[in-house]
């Protein structure tokens, strides 16, 4: 965002008022607030205001309370989220923390001997270890020694993965695990970030994370939104289903996982998958969180509007509020 | 150019129109950077500020890394050449910046919650484009504005101001006036003090004073400043709810 | 980098606990320092301090030399400091370490921006010649309170220190060594000394003159520069634990208090190294016996 020169402002109301007006809303409306995860108030708690003070509610996520009070302050700014007791602050934009189960995109930064640090955009780097991979050959085989003086056969610095959060360490760092087909090495696509839970935008944690969109000219194209913020749109490579045999589809899948190599794309599926990042770029400028639906509404909309307004390739500034207006819309 | 303070006792207005216990002009906006964790963009007067916070993020390796459970506060000024009156280079090794630097880092050191991120670094990154008196005040502030951005927990703003006393220390004047948040040329003519404070209750966490100045001149000094700060953190409390208000806007509708 | 390790646990709990309780582990008050003593050298200008284990020289030196050019009937005063790895295995040569800024910077703040050196009687020839004071501070051992050991011995150093004496005849300048004129004094406008206040407990208790094991346990501390006339000459407040405005207040009274002390330590040091040197001096001179 630029920076705007604003004409020169009146000088700002009395401070004192303002103090007085934000000591009004400190008694929030708590009892009216329905519980549950997906509901926040509207009104925006600052740091170090006082939630509340009565005792019978519980402090989470995002406040504290003094040695020698009971009174709950806030130390982010955000909204307030309420689960049976549990007072919660939800902050309006903050790095993305490693929950089990979510699904991640990240970047290998090191290499160890026995396992990977992963950038998941986290305050910490990720671990994946040898023994949480995939190996080829079977899952259900030993890890070897031969394997750790290959480790980089599977992952090198700089490659991109999808994973899952499979444990916590002490630190709040995460333990990433790939023991699913669907997880693995990233190839054939485009990697872009956006923020990640708890922003204002970014991607949301939803029922599905990976799903494949029928474009309109490139054939199918792979979106996978990782929790953490980083998202990956591939060329769909479809999975050669005919051979049957748990293990023989191992051994074909393992053969091709830990490719680094890119398949032949087409310029039609590459133009599809810029557009998609296009649409994902101007939901998040228009601080529309992202989700499946929500692509799909957006690619929609901007199928419809290349035939109304013409094609255009950057889909940025006036096309990219005109679809993020039909979105909100309703799709 | 000496500043002509002589008219002060006429008008009691000082050279650029305010009176004694008057802020400057304050703006800030909020996540102005795109590409880092929090950022802000903070004016006091002409005093103009860019902050980035990088982080929390795993310690750069060959650190001292493994020493301490709590997260670690850098503090990295960068001055624009063209931000002063005279066009100077300013090297990173200056002693004065290393002590802002460190001021600055030990100040959020104490009112970030850090022992939630261990190991890891928070890096603010200030830059000033525009200096026009109340350096490091705007610094604070504008490093407070981008972690809240940034989304690292606090037990409370942390807001800071400068205050002058009217008459130089050569003269024992009992009758010197204490001035609020002054510019740059009543800070190379007047003693002045920057003050920070945390959270509403007049807790001082920053206090730094370079010029000589009576000692029974302090409590005035210090009691407009606290003031001054109460102000400040109204102000930057107004910003901070104003930015969320948008945010939560655009993402009901 | 060989940072210094933390103390362990139980003994900085063991330190905090006692320190609830008023007492400090070597058993001074609160406010006590500990045994200071100042002594100078054989030569005018260098002056050592030691306060407990704390051992600061500061050595003064000067030269002739050409003024700045915006400044010119100014003459030129620097401070130099050096943390090396004699007075503590965590300082290492050549690398400029957190402590080492902030001691330049505080020495720089209380001595030179508080004028207490007259840079303009340093001046030979305005805009031509001007003496260059050197004063470089050597830590020879660190346990705790480096800058107000560093603060005294710079003033000390600097009070004791004797130029060589200059006369200018026309367009001359003779600029006469020890031997052959008397050399002059320093002209000083002030004593300022710098007095630490470090807290624990979130600002409620204050202690003077910390050791190296309680510098590493406080949580804020309070550097306050006053000369005896009960001019503040520097306020450093880096962060840390929060305190009261008030009690920064109460603060600069038991600093200059303190800083009254060190004046009279400093000056009654002063006059003993005098006497010392002036041994059958003008006594001598002015008597009317012979030795024969």
């Amino acid at each position: 965002m630029a920076i705007t020169i604003l004409a020169p402002a009146p000088p700002p109301a009395p401070a004192h008022n303002r103090r007085v007006s934000t000591d009004d809303e400190d008694d929030l409306d708590i009892d009216d607030l329905p519980s549950g995860h997906a509901t926040h108030s509207t009104n925006i708690i600052t740091p170090g205001q006082t939630v509340t003070d009565d005792v019978q509610w519980m402090r989470g996520h995002g406040t504290f309370a003094e040695a020698d009070s009971t009174a709950i302050r806030s130390t982010l700014a955000g909204t307030l989220q309420k689960t049976n007791k549990l007072l919660s602050i939800v902050p309006l934009r903050a790095r993305y923390t490693p929950e089990i189960g979510d699904l991640v995109i990240g970047r290998i930064v090191e290499v160890q001997s026995r396992r990977w640090k992963v950038d998941v955009a986290a305050p910490l780097l990720a671990n994946l270890l040898l023994s949480s991979i995939n190996l080829p050959g079977g899952i259900l085989r030993k890890r070897t020694s031969v394997d750790e003086l290959n480790i980089r056969s599977f992952f090198g610095e700089g490659e991109l993965l999808v994973a899952e959060v499979q444990s916590l360490f002490q630190d709040g760092s995460a333990s990433l695990h790939t023991r699913s087909l669907k997880y693995g090495k990233l190839r054939n696509g485009y990697f872009m970030a956006v923020s990640g839970m708890g922003g204002g935008s970014g991607v949301v944690r939803a029922k599905r994370q990976i799903f494949t969109m029928q474009t309109a000219r490139g054939g199918e194209v792979d979106v996978l939104l990782g929790v953490n913020g980083y998202i990956w749109i591939a060329k769909h490579v479809e999975e050669e289903q005919e051979t049957v045999g748990i293990n023989r589809l191992e051994e074909t899948a393992s053969a091709k996982m830990y490719s680094s190599q890119n398949d032949e794309i087409s310029l039609e599926t590459r133009r599809e998958i810029s557009k998609i990042a296009g649409c994902i770029r101007a939901l998040v400028d228009g601080g529309v969180k992202v989700e499946e639906e929500r692509i799909r509404w957006a690619y929609d909309a901007n199928l419809e509007l290349d035939e109304t307004e013409g094609e255009t390739e950057y889909l940025g500034g006036e096309r990219g509020k005109a679809i993020v207006e039909i979105v909100l819309g309703g799709g | 150019m000496p500043l002509d303070t002589s008219t002060y006792s006429l008008a009691h207005l000082r050279v650029d129109g305010r009176r004694w216990n008057e802020l400057r002009r304050v703006h800030g906006q909020i996540s102005t950077q795109a590409a880092a964790d929090g950022s802000s963009y903070f004016e006091m007067g002409n005093t103009k500020i860019i902050c980035t916070i990088a982080g929390p993020q795993e310690q750069r390796r060959g650190g001292n890394s493994g020493q301490s459970h709590d997260a670690k506060v850098e503090v990295e000024i960068g001055i624009a050449g063209f931000s002063g009156v005279d066009r100077k280079r300013r090297g990173r090794n200056d002693k004065r910046i290393q002590e802002m630097q460190h001021a600055i880092a030990s100040a959020f050191t104490h009112t970030l919650f850090t022992h939630l991120y261990p190991h890891s670094t928070i890096t603010i990154h200030l830059h000033v484009l525009s200096q026009d008196g109340a350096l490091l005040a705007a610094c604070i502030n504008a490093a407070t504005l981008a972690l809240i951005d940034a989304g690292i927990p606090m037990s409370d703003y942390t807001a800071a101001c400068t205050t002058g006393s009217t008459a130089s220390y050569a003269s024992n004047d009992e009758a010197a006036d204490p001035l609020l948040d002054l510019n740059s040329m009543e800070e190379q003519e007047l003693p002045f003090l920057t003050l920070g404070t945390s959270g509403g209750d007049d807790q001082v966490s920053l206090l730094i004073m370079e010029t000589r100045v009576q000692a029974t001149r302090l409590e005035a000094m210090v009691s407009v400043g606290l003031d001054g700060c109460r102000q400040i953190r109204s102000l930057l409390d107004g910003i901070v709810r104003a930015h969320g208000k948008k945010v939560l806007e655009a993402r009901v509708t | 980098m060989p940072r210094e390790a933390d103390p362990s646990t139980n003994e900085q709990a063991f330190l905090l606990s006692a320190l609830r309780e008023n007492i400090r582990l070597d058993g001074r008050a609160l406010d006590a320092y500990r045994p200071i003593s100042l002594s100078f050298g054989e030569d005018y200008g260098t002056a050592d301090v030691r306060i407990g284990k704390t051992r600061v020289r500061a050595t003064i030196s000067a030269d002739v030399v050409t003024p700045f050019v915006d400044r010119k009937f100014d003459g030129v005063f620097t401070i130099s400091t050096e943390l090396s790895p004699m007075a503590s295995p965590a300082f290492e040569v050549g690398r400029q370490d957190q402590t080492e800024i902030l001691l330049s910077r505080i020495l720089e703040k209380t001595v030179r921006r508080s004028g207490a050196l007259d840079t303009e009687s340093l001046c030979i020839v305005a805009g031509q010649k001007c003496f260059h004071i050197r004063a470089d501070i050597h830590v020879m051992d660190h346990d705790g309170n480096l800058v107000d050991a560093s603060c005294l011995a710079l003033i000390a150093a600097l009070l004791h220190f004797r130029r060589p004496d200059v006369e200018i005849k026309g367009e001359e300048v003779t600029v006469f060594s020890v031997r052959e004129r008397e050399p002059v004094k320093l002209a000083m406008q002030h004593q300022p000394f710098c007095v630490t206040t470090s807290c624990y407990e979130e600002g409620t208790i204050l202690l003077h003159d910390a050791t190296l094991l309680e510098e590493q346990c406080r949580e804020g501390d309070v550097l306050i520069s006053m000369n005896k006339f009960g001019e503040i000459c520097q306020i450093a407040k880096y962060g840390g634990a929060p305190m009261d405005g008030l009690s920064i207040l109460t603060c600069t009274n038991t600093v200059l208090e303190r800083v009254k002390i060190f004046d009279q330590l400093v000056k009654d040091r002063i006059a003993e190294d005098e006497k010392r040197r002036d041994v059958g001096g003008l006594i001598a001179e002015l008597s009317a016996e012979n030795d024969r």
